[in-house]
């Protein structure tokens, strides 16, 4: 097993109502299944939203193996400025 | 010089320095806190950062602005927190040789800046109640 901690912000934080979370998965889980994790625990409030995904801070564009020990982010549309 | 900040307090502008004699046009941008979202009354917006993401990203969209256009300085404020409506959220100062590029740097530096930091707005109604934002623009 692995432990990784998901940061959540605004509309993810909206809808898990949690600003963080500890996950154990199993070894070999990706960014993609932990995507619909989130995306389930969500109960549709993050249905048509697009997350962008941050691993140890860094956006990532491919489907990537977690690590014990990642930082991730399911990152909502940004609205700087 | 670049220069990148987040911080939680009133924004107090960059100074102006009349002794550079190589800069031509000197461009500031002040974004502020407008008094609607969506066409309901609002009191303040709530800016929430990816601590530490956020300052890097914006870190990298300057260095990128520099790289991509003939600037010399991008200096830019980025406020965090409740900020009522009305004061200033994002704050660039942009030096350049010509007046062009300075425009050019600033728009694409924005529009960048909007698509890639991670900050994100919770608008703060007029009951107090806090929901996220749904402006992207």
């Amino acid at each position: 097993m692995i432990k990784v901690t998901i940061k959540c912000f605004s509309q993810v934080k909206y809808a898990l109502n949690q600003n963080e979370l500890v996950l154990e998965l199993k070894k070999g889980f990706r960014s993609s299944d932990l995507e619909k994790t989130i995306r389930i625990k969500a109960k549709g409030q993050l249905d048509n939203i697009s997350l962008r995904i941050a691993i140890n801070q860094q956006y990532i564009t491919k489907n990537t193996e977690l690590k014990d020990g990642d930082e991730v982010a399911f990152i909502p549309p940004v609205q700087g400025g | 010089m670049i220069k990148v900040e987040i911080i939680n307090k009133p924004i107090t502008p960059f100074i102006s320095d009349d002794n550079r004699k190589q800069i031509g046009a000197e461009l500031v941008f002040n974004g502020r806190v407008r008094n609607t979202e969506h066409g309901k009354k609002i009191i303040a917006l709530e800016y929430e950062q990816y601590e530490g993401m956020a300052e890097v990203e914006l870190k990298n969209i300057a260095v990128k602005t520099c790289d991509k256009f003939p600037i010399r300085d991008l200096l830019c404020r980025h406020r965090i927190g409740i900020i009522n409506v009305g004061e200033i959220s994002l704050h660039v100062l942009i030096c350049a040789k010509h007046r062009k590029e300075a425009l050019e740097a600033m728009n694409w530096f924005i529009s960048e800046l909007k698509k890639l930091v991670p900050i994100w707005k919770w608008a703060i109604m007029t009951d107090n109640t806090r929901i996220p934002s749904e402006c992207e623009h």
